[in-house]
């Protein structure tokens, strides 16, 4: 692969929860409890690359996504894009930050406010960004936009309220607005998984375009395989808040390293019926975020464990050229 | 392409919203019944110099008139002013007193409720705290020193009634605001760069607001009622004709002429009645998850 220099650098994310319920013990020794949501992530994204980020249910995907876009500000660690820290930037120009990183949220019903017009909705932001002379001409650049996004007649559109219209359309929208300041990375929280089967493929190309357009970064949290290998360059794996696996998209799928980076491929569902593979089943649930021990966090539930594993967090290890595993069996 | 078609039907949705909100209003009795009355209300309190047939403040020579005598259709009071005159006066006040305070009550309420929800943390402990100690102050009393220490004009009391009410309203705001804080349509505009200011009032208050709506209106009743016990207890404004201060004036002649003090009474009843009514139907409405009885 062409070494890229990295555009967006991730250094060592994390966001920690203090864990509530303390037990009697725990209060007298005034000991806190965290729970490692995202624990110690770095990547590297070249421009206009495309990340996936893939997991179970809980192991904070869209928790890392929402440290990225500062909708929360993560417990250490910070994100340089262009070499500039969004730590520095988000202090000195916030506006700035928010133009420069979007999200684009996974519900689409609840995205925008009940009780506004699409109209409004897409007149506030630009006129907050002080975008445009005037109201003319940012309504005409509303209704450019809701046409590019296919969306007509965008006239009638504008007058309605969200309850109005269909995922897929309130989707669009919201991809559309998040390109209105023509962002230079996205994140893009499971963007179609509450959409219908089929709008799915029409919502996403449309991300794809306009992100390509922009030449923006894109993180593409998700946990559709299928959809992640047929988007993303790159993939990273998450396990209970830490990247376990992390390369290139096909190197990936193709030749996965960790054990459970095997198991949760091998369960995807093949187009191919005839295709022979084996199905490997992981019993039992992720442990707690809350103190998962000192070993492999997935070693309670690998089918290769070894007595090694459950006495240290194995070291990433670069496997092959841009192939990351943090497994100590390999 | 299905978006084309959909354009079209806008107009109609419009509308079904209206007959939608409509039908709402007319299967609940109890809203039916609030706004009928208010409609009565706000209609004596505005055309009241019209509808009376003698002067209120006029005190005229028929001393202790009795039901119907010299065309008093109430009758007078021992100062000759005419009831049923007096009692369309009363409307103004109390519909004045009612207003105001609830107007202070929720202003207030919502502003600190909503910041106490939004912002959460150290700022929401503090003031759940205060809310808390001011939950337990018996309102009454301190109503009654208030007006006790200071002058007893309409003003007043209006001020004071609302100022002693708030907690509620904020109670009620301050957990609209942890719900909606965590919606996503906060989150993008988060997002999108907006300040936490712009964020509370333009999609913490608007999205929170009904439940503070409903309780504000059963917050009028209460006025009402405070402000009546207050000139009952002679701590009224003695420039202003209220039904609480004819029910006081009224009671040393309870046995001679009773019809000083029972209509005020009625009255009272009548208006408190109506804005209870509203609430509640408003409350009906309001929440989604409540189903008429009739299976509507």
């Amino acid at each position: 692969m062409e070494a890229k220099k990295s555009f967006v650098k991730i250094n060592n994310i994390s966001m920690w929860y203090p864990q509530k319920n303390k037990t009697l013990s725990q209060v007298f020794k005034k000991e806190q409890q965290w729970v490692k949501a995202v624990d110690n992530v770095s990547l590297e994204l070249a421009k206009g690359e495309i990340l996936g980020v893939i997991g179970e249910s809980g192991c904070g995907k869209s928790t890392l996504g929402r440290a990225l876009a500062r909708l929360e500000n993560p417990t250490q660690g910070d994100v340089f894009i262009n070499d500039i820290s969004t730590q520095n930037l988000i202090k000195e120009d916030q506006r700035k930050f928010r133009r420069t990183v979007q999200i684009v949220f996974q519900n689409p019903f609840d995205t925008f406010t009940p009780r506004d017009t699409i109209e409004k909705i897409l007149m506030r932001p630009l006129k907050l960004h002080g975008i445009e002379k005037n109201d003319e001409e940012r309504r005409k650049k509303c209704i450019d936009l809701l046409e590019s996004g296919g969306l007509k007649p965008a006239e009638e559109i504008m007058k309605r309220y969200p309850h109005e219209l269909s995922g897929g359309q309130l989707q669009r929208i919201s991809i559309l607005r998040s390109m209105l300041f023509n962002p230079q990375f996205i994140i893009a929280d499971e963007p179609v998984s509450m959409l219908d089967v089929s709008v799915r493929a029409e919502i996403i190309n449309m991300l794809l375009t306009l992100s390509r357009e922009n030449d923006a970064t894109v993180v593409f949290i998700s946990h559709d395989i299928a959809l992640t290998r047929y988007i993303s360059d790159k993939i990273a794996v998450m396990y209970l808040g830490k990247v376990i696996e992390y390369g290139d998209c096909e190197t990936i799928i193709n030749r996965p390293q960790h054990p459970y980076t095997q198991a949760l491929i091998s369960n995807t569902a093949s187009i191919d019926p005839d295709e022979e593979r084996e199905i490997i089943k992981v019993e039992g649930e992720p442990p707690t975020p809350v103190n998962p021990g000192p070993g492999c966090y997935f070693a309670p539930r690998c089918f290769k464990a070894t007595e090694n594993c459950f006495k240290q967090y194995p070291e990433t290890v670069e496997f092959e050229s841009g192939h990351f595993v943090s497994c100590s069996e390999i | 392409m299905v978006t084309s078609k959909k354009g079209l039907y806008v107009g109609r949705n419009e509308n079904k919203k209206f007959n939608r909100t409509l039908l709402k209003i007319k299967s609940d009795t109890e809203l039916k019944f609030g706004l009928t009355g208010l409609t009565i209300l706000v209609f004596v309190a505005v055309f009241a110099s019209l509808l009376v047939p003698f002067d209120p403040y006029f005190f005229g020579p028929d001393i202790l008139n009795k039901l119907g005598e010299n065309q008093h259709i109430l009758g007078t009071n021992h100062l000759g002013q005419d009831i049923f005159s007096m009692i369309i006066y009363g409307v103004r006040t109390s519909l004045m007193v009612a207003v105001g305070s609830a107007l202070i009550s929720a202003v207030i309420g919502i502003l600190i409720g909503g910041i106490a929800g939004y912002f959460g943390g150290k700022i929401d402990l503090v003031i759940t705290e205060c809310i808390n100690a001011f939950m337990m102050v018996p309102t009454f009393f301190l109503i009654l020193l208030i007006i006790a220490l200071f002058d007893s004009s309409i003003t007043n009391v209006m001020i004071v009634i609302g100022l002693t009410t708030w907690p509620s309203n904020a109670k009620l705001i301050r957990a609209q605001a942890l719900s909606i804080r965590e919606r996503t349509y906060v989150k993008s505009a988060v997002a999108m760069g907006e300040t936490n200011l712009q964020i509370l009032f333009k999609y913490i208050i608007p999205n929170g607001i009904f439940p503070v709506l409903a309780n504000t209106t059963i917050g009028m009743s209460n006025a009402i009622l405070t402000e009546a016990s207050l000139s009952f207890l002679g701590l009224g404004d003695p420039n202003v004709i209220s039904w609480g201060q004819m029910i006081f004036m009224g009671k040393q002649y309870l046995t001679s002429a009773w019809w000083i003090s029972t209509f005020a009474g009625v009255a009272i009843v009548f208006t408190v009645t109506v804005f209870y009514l509203l609430g509640d139907g408003l409350n009906h409405v309001l929440d989604p998850k409540h189903k008429s009885r009739k299976g509507a």
